[in-house]
């Protein structure tokens, strides 16, 4: 079942037990449970607006070759899942921080409740990795509103356009204070949030500033209005939250480090973090891969975080992912064999199969390019 | 017994200075490193008995460490990494190669997954069978030598070995990447571009081989020239 039918009001289960159409109900408890170890098919529209720029890249390159994308239904996610199901949305939200190993799948399981959250209509504010912001910056300009800030107009404008692309629906709803940018340049109380947003992607110089904005007024309308128009639940879902408190790899003009703190950007994203707002969730993802000055084997969160980080996200809902286990395992073997993508004889063997987990350990991102070019 | 070997043991030097030799003694047997050498005893011929009985007994040169025992050891892949290889720099070779094997894996399946089901037999997406063609397609039947007669130097048509032949394919493959195209595309992009073509009987590496092909039917008259 290769082909991207209508959207189906029951599920289709392929004759090897391997995939399942994602429907209206595929997130109930029980139906994930039985599907746990098995793949399920994102459809293209979801991917096109929830995920333009959000999935690993690997992972979009798997899409594009495919022709389809499929994710595993596994345990963190499952756990996720259950949570935000269960959670109270009057109190302040709950931190979930997905820590394990390199190439566990951290960032998949976040997608992937993140999916869940898209389809039950909350409004997405998600950082794809947070690290892209403390390194790499070609332009770093003083803050227009703070003398010792600096802004990054690239990142922050990039930022803004996904998020338009994301929430669409939401940007004609939300209301807003007054917003003072220069002298002349002002948002008035009662706006639109689409206007706000179109204000940041123009006017890049105020881009970052715009990025504090948008995030404060959606602190502030998030739990307020439960009955009505204007409620929705806030999902803030950061990838790589370590960067916010780690340090960075920018230089200021007179050659010195660049603290996260002095970024306005992290420092406005600090402030989503801290849980004094109500009526939505935090999920973050640990990430050494793209982290500065983090040794390769930190994989904790005490380690990750750091005591700063730490004593900022305490106290949070640790969520652990680790490798596969033998029916995933045997669950992403024959998704490769029926995608035609494990090419090389010998690996379609018993013995093969034995090398690959020798090889692989059974870590996702290592068996993934191992196969690559088998 | 044991002393008569002793002398075929030590480092040898050959008698006519060739311009590529090992140090073995030739009397040291290679190393075969497949898990399929071990046969069982009765489905064996007499001739091979006794050339299992020599493995047994003569020594055996050291295994390279870039071999392995696993049936994904392919000895063309190995051939072709090491002549991609720059100052030894061995991880890089191997790890353009296999990025070669993944995009030409990549643009195969998704190929097979947009085309409609009746075309799917024909499109081949094991990128091992497309090296092995692609290179076949690109080796050479026969090569020009210079051979010098009566003060002037001909082009003289000439059969080649097999290795020969191998090596001028690999070679082209990896002079044409290099030199010929654009500067800022990756070389495995570059080489998996130049092995679908190649597998089609098309682009610039199977053009040089049929350019050589055509020189050598021009030199024809020439062929009597060789003495070999």
């Amino acid at each position: 079942s290769s082909t991207d039918g209508p959207k189906s009001a029951h599920f289709d289960i392929c004759s090897k037990n391997l995939k399942y159409k994602f429907s209206e109900n595929a997130f109930n408890t029980n139906i994930l449970k039985r599907h746990s170890g098995q793949y399920y098919t994102l459809p293209p529209t979801h991917i096109q607006k929830l995920f333009p720029y959000g999935l690993p890249p690997r992972f979009q390159l798997q899409i594009k070759t495919f022709n389809e994308g499929c994710v595993m239904v596994r345990p963190p996610a499952l756990e996720l899942i259950s949570y935000l199901k269960r959670a109270d949305y009057s109190k302040p939200p709950l931190r979930y921080v997905l820590y394990g190993d390199i190439g566990t799948g951290k960032t998949m399981s976040l997608c992937h409740a993140l999916h869940y959250c898209y389809s039950q209509g909350w409004l997405i504010v998600h950082v794809p990795d947070a690290h892209l912001w403390v390194k790499n910056c070609k332009e770093l300009l003083p803050s227009s509103s703070r003398p010792s800030r600096f802004d990054q107009p690239i990142q922050a404008s990039q930022w803004l356009k996904n998020f338009k692309i994301t929430n669409e629906r939401f940007l004609s709803k939300v209301q807003l204070e007054r917003y003072v940018w220069t002298k002349r340049e002002s948002t008035e109380k009662g706006q639109p949030l689409g206007e706000l947003i179109d204000q940041g992607v123009n006017r890049m110089k105020s881009s970052s500033d715009v990025v504090g904005a948008v995030l404060r007024e959606l602190r502030l309308q998030a739990g307020g209005a439960t009955e009505g128009e204007g409620a929705f639940k806030l999902a803030v879902a950061v990838d790589g939250v370590n960067a916010l408190w780690g340090k960075t790899s920018l230089k200021k003009e007179d050659r010195t480090m660049c603290e996260p703190e002095e970024l306005t950007l992290i420092h406005n994203l600090r402030k989503m973090m801290k849980n004094n707002w109500s009526g939505g969730a935090i999920l973050t993802a640990l990430s050494q891969t793209g982290s500065v000055f983090k040794p390769r084997s930190a994989y904790l969160p005490s380690e990750l975080l750091g005591e700063e980080g730490f004593d900022n996200m305490e106290p949070f809902v640790p969520v652990s992912v680790s490798n596969y286990n033998e029916k995933e395992f045997e669950s992403c073997y024959l998704y490769y064999l029926d995608r035609n993508w494990l090419q090389h004889p010998h690996s379609r063997s018993e013995e093969g199969k034995k090398e690959l987990i020798f090889l692989s350990n059974k870590n996702p991102s290592i068996l993934e390019r191992l196969c690559a070019f088998l | 017994m044991a002393a008569s070997v002793r002398h075929l043991l030590k480092p040898w030097t050959p008698s006519l200075c060739l311009v590529r030799w090992s140090r073995y003694n030739p009397y040291y047997l290679d190393p075969d490193p497949s898990k399929d050498a071990r046969v069982p005893e009765s489905e064996l011929s007499p001739e091979e008995k006794e050339l299992q009985e020599l493995k047994t007994v003569s020594p055996i040169k050291a295994a390279l460490s870039s071999d392995t025992s696993s049936a994904f050891n392919d000895p063309l892949i190995s051939k072709f990494i090491n002549m991609m290889m720059q100052d030894g720099n061995k991880i890089l070779a191997r790890g353009i190669m296999t990025q070669t094997l993944e995009t030409i894996k990549r643009k195969q399946v998704e190929k097979y997954h947009k085309s409609p089901a009746a075309k799917r037999e024909e499109i081949e997406c094991n990128p091992y069978t497309v090296f092995h063609q692609a290179l076949e397609n690109c080796k050479p039947i026969i090569g020009l030598a210079s051979v010098q007669k009566g003060g002037k130097s001909y082009q003289v048509p000439v059969p080649l070995t097999d290795n020969r032949r191998r090596f001028l394919a690999m070679k082209w493959l990896i002079t044409e990447c290099r030199d010929n195209k654009h500067r800022r595309t990756h070389m495995y992009e570059k080489l998996s571009q130049e092995l679908l073509a190649a597998f089609a009987n098309e682009g610039n590496v199977v053009k040089r081989k049929h350019d050589l092909h055509k020189m050598a039917e021009a030199n024809r008259a020439y062929a009597h020239y060789r003495w070999w």
